[in-house]
């Protein structure tokens, strides 16, 4: 445990295990897989009631699958979704790396278990006693997932729970990849993680800026978002000593780069400055030119405004060059874990050199020349990624993920 | 990399203004707790809230026009911090400072309207103008706006543990030269809903006062507020090892694992003060057991029977009072304790060289961190 600031600076950043769980399936394999294939996991809500939203659909973890081969624990009938899905992933990256320990952990999330908080209001309003009451409660707060997790799994670290909206995932990679850089942590465990919850899904119903069609980032008929949920963790190490210890190291986290746009609560300035001054801080962070990207997972959640402004400061950034792709498309915004569980397309994109798509693309906005990977998958040689993830209240990071020569 | 206290501002049911609320605190008051009600129509719940007074001299500002009244109390406490540590150039902070919030409950208020309208009238009732002002995010979103910081901002959600750990993610920020300062913001609003959870939780007393140590624990207050830490590498008040925080999976394990974290933090000064965040609940008795222990010649204060418990804003609290308590060498009377305990209550005549603040959290999270007087403020 690293207790006092050290003075070792720039170490270098290795991912050396990650685990996924999300609508195009669980763990790594199956994800890839999906990514490949182009997979639309955006299907019919089922688990609340739509029938008075515009948007009907959304990316979803389905519960069944959500136990199967889980590590016994007490009382886990009380957990909530969210709980259960951190506790796969984790399952999954400290099953790839048995002798990962970690110091610290720093996850990203925006609602956690959100919905065991609705039920209690609906008991509350329904003047009901009920039973299940004391377990909501304390199994509600944002938090408790991932403290779940830690428990589950015996790791007593400390913990921080980034919650920064949509930007939380690559928040919290971003802020545990500096910890690690900067000689605070040898180890840390991080990513994101959010479950779907009727307050969220109507929430962005109400602003319009969910959609009651197909999920269309960057296309010129893009009319919105449709919402998702999972859970992505990655296990960060510095990287001499996980060499030194024979890990295998999946890729390398090079920079990492945030900014505050203050222009409104929900929209991003139109200008894109917000987005493109994440961009180049994390490129200045990892010492590399925007020439060396070859391929840019965008925030692109598919709303008229984020994408626009994302557009103009990719072109403005990378030109036209760079392929670019919103995952969103196929699965939904998984919001405080979209930025974990992109980070872990990447990875895959990394591994077995292809990029992952865009589907549902027509065509750019009338004066955006982007590079979009449409609708289908390809194989292409990838060394360097970005990976945006942008959020209310104007907080924006990227970060940039490389493949370990070798 | 020295990291010091530069800057200090809180809003608390006692009022607002470091001086003002201290010597109160100095005096024994307490606050006056009021009912909370709730349209559905059932009982109503005793709170400690802000008095109006407490805001005046909050700044104007668009992004408050239909902000909840946590990003109110925050960006009071948080101008207030910057003020009390003489910085006002709103462009040159912008590049210096990051901004760190830490929050429990976020803004329950507008979230619980939001749902309500969903819950009474359907999906197609609810407000878009609610729904931004229900993300964890929102008050840090206001105040950065009202800051002009347009680089580092983040948002920590967890228990009453959460404000400590917010301080310890400042120092992970500070340890890169690009800032000068971070601004920590501790922040809560008190809202029925809550009073009513904690109630279910068994962990609300029905009225006050918040009587800590008592045995059977009675149960705690909620209140609202916001606290502000301005931190920098030099300032007025040191703080040292900061822990990096841990959990308790049963209460059964609490004193074990405070414990451990108390033992981690490593010696201090003797003699040493402790704020604890006793509350009136469970937690009291697992603090005094292991304070008791690892420092047995500490003296305890907890200023929650004067504030309330402000979980998200509490954490902060206690960094300020023990910062106050090492400026002035003075801590307040322990109000409502039994009369008689196994540690050393404050006295008028003690000097402190060395504070120890200890968050334990009622769901599950601990957190720790040690301070000390700087040799200027030391007599």
């Amino acid at each position: 445990m690293t207790f006092a600031a050290s003075n070792i600076k720039n170490r270098r950043v290795a991912v050396v295990a990650a685990g996924v769980v999300s609508p195009l399936g669980f763990g790594l394999s199956q994800t890839a897989d999906s990514l490949r294939r182009a997979r639309d996991c955006v299907t019919p809500v089922t688990r609340f009631s739509v029938a008075r939203c515009r948007c009907k659909t959304a990316g979803q973890v389905p519960d069944e699958r959500l136990v199967e081969n889980q590590p016994k624990m007490k009382h886990s009938h009380r957990l909530h979704r969210a709980s259960h899905m951190v506790i796969r992933a984790l399952q999954e990256a400290l099953d790839q790396d048995r002798r990962f320990k970690p110091d610290f952990a720093v996850i990203g999330t925006t609602s956690g278990g959100m919905s065991f908080g609705e039920d209690y209001y609906r008991a509350v309003y329904r003047h009901a006693t009920v039973r299940n009451v004391p377990a909501w409660i304390a199994n509600y707060p944002p938090q408790k997932p991932i403290v779940d997790a830690l428990k589950l799994f015996g790791i007593r670290s400390g913990c921080q729970v980034i919650a920064n909206a949509c930007a939380s995932g690559t928040n919290a990679i971003g802020h545990a990849f500096e910890c690690v850089q900067s000689g605070r942590y040898d180890r840390v465990l991080t990513g994101g993680y959010d479950a779907l919850s009727e307050l969220v899904f109507v929430g962005f119903d109400s602003l319009q800026a969910s959609t009651p069609e197909k999920c269309r980032p960057f296309d010129r008929q893009r009319t919105g978002m449709v919402l998702g949920e999972g859970a992505g963790i990655l296990a960060l190490e510095e990287l001499n000593s996980a060499l030194a210890r024979g890990a295998r190291i999946l890729a390398e986290i090079r920079g990492y780069g945030i900014s505050t746009d203050n222009h409104h609560l929900t929209q991003p300035n139109p200008s894109g400055v917000g987005a493109r001054a994440a961009m180049e801080q994390a490129l200045q962070s990892a010492r590399l030119e925007p020439l060396a990207v070859d391929y840019i997972n965008a925030h692109g959640t598919a709303t008229p405004f984020n994408d626009a402004a994302e557009a103009k400061a990719i072109s403005d950034l990378f030109g036209s060059r760079v392929p670019v792709s919103s995952t969103k498309s196929m699965m939904g915004h998984s919001l405080g874990a979209a930025g974990a569980i992109e980070a872990i397309f990447c990875i895959l994109a990394l591994q077995k050199q292809f990029l992952p798509p865009n589907i549902n693309f027509g065509m750019c906005d009338q004066d955006v020349d982007l590079n979009i990977v449409a609708n289908q998958s390809y194989s292409a040689p990838v060394r360097t990624i970005v990976s945006n993830s942008f959020g209310f209240g104007g907080t924006n990071a990227s970060i940039v993920i490389q493949q370990m020569p070798g | 990399m020295s990291l010091e206290i530069v800057g200090l501002g809180w809003v608390t049911p006692l009022g607002s203004g470091i001086c003002e609320v201290w010597q109160r605190l100095l005096a024994g008051e307490e606050a006056t707790a009021e009912p909370i009600s709730d349209t559905t129509g059932q009982k109503p719940y005793p709170v400690f809230r802000i008095p109006h007074m407490a805001l005046q001299d909050l700044p104007g500002h668009a992004r408050l026009r239909r902000a909840s009244a946590i990003s109110r109390f925050a960006a009071a406490a948080g101008v207030s911090a910057l003020h009390d540590a003489g910085l006002t150039n709103e462009e040159q902070l912008a590049k210096q400072i990051a901004l760190v919030f830490a929050i429990a409950n976020g803004g329950v208020i507008y979230t619980k309207r939001f749902y309500h309208d969903i819950v009474a009238s359907g999906a197609d009732a609810a407000s878009p103008l609610l729904f931004p002002e229900t993300v964890f995010n929102a008050a840090a979103s206001h105040l950065a706006a009202i800051l002009g910081i347009t680089g580092v901002s983040y948002t920590l959600v967890g228990d009453g543990a959460v404000g400590l750990s917010a301080i310890r993610m400042a120092e992970d920020l500070l340890s890169k030269d690009e800032l000068d300062y971070c601004l920590v913001v501790g922040a809560e609003e008190a809202d029925w809903l809550l009073c009513d959870a904690y109630r279910k939780w068994r962990l609300l007393r029905s009225a006050p006062p918040i009587e800590p140590f008592h045995k059977p624990a009675k149960g705690t207050i909620l209140s609202e507020g916001a606290g502000a830490v301005l931190l920098g590498r030099k300032g007025f008040v040191k703080i040292g090892t900061i822990h990096p925080g841990t959990y308790y999976s049963t209460r059964r394990e609490l004193t074990e694992v405070l414990k451990g974290v108390l033992e981690e933090l490593g010696p201090g000064g003797d003699p040493s003060a402790v704020i604890s965040s006793a509350n009136g609940t469970f937690i009291d008795s697992a603090e005094v057991s292991s304070i008791s222990k690892v420092l047995p010649g500490a003296t305890i204060y907890t200023p929650k029977p004067a504030f309330g418990e402000g979980v998200g804003a509490g954490g902060v609290w206690q960094v300020i009072v023990g910062a106050q308590a090492l400026r002035s060498n003075k801590l307040p009377p322990l109000l409502h304790a039994p009369a008689s305990l196994p540690f050393r209550i404050p006295t008028s005549s003690a000097i402190f060289s060395d504070v120890v603040i200890l968050s334990c959290g009622l769901n599950q999270q601990v957190a720790a961190l040690r301070m000390s007087a700087l040799p200027a403020q030391t007599n």
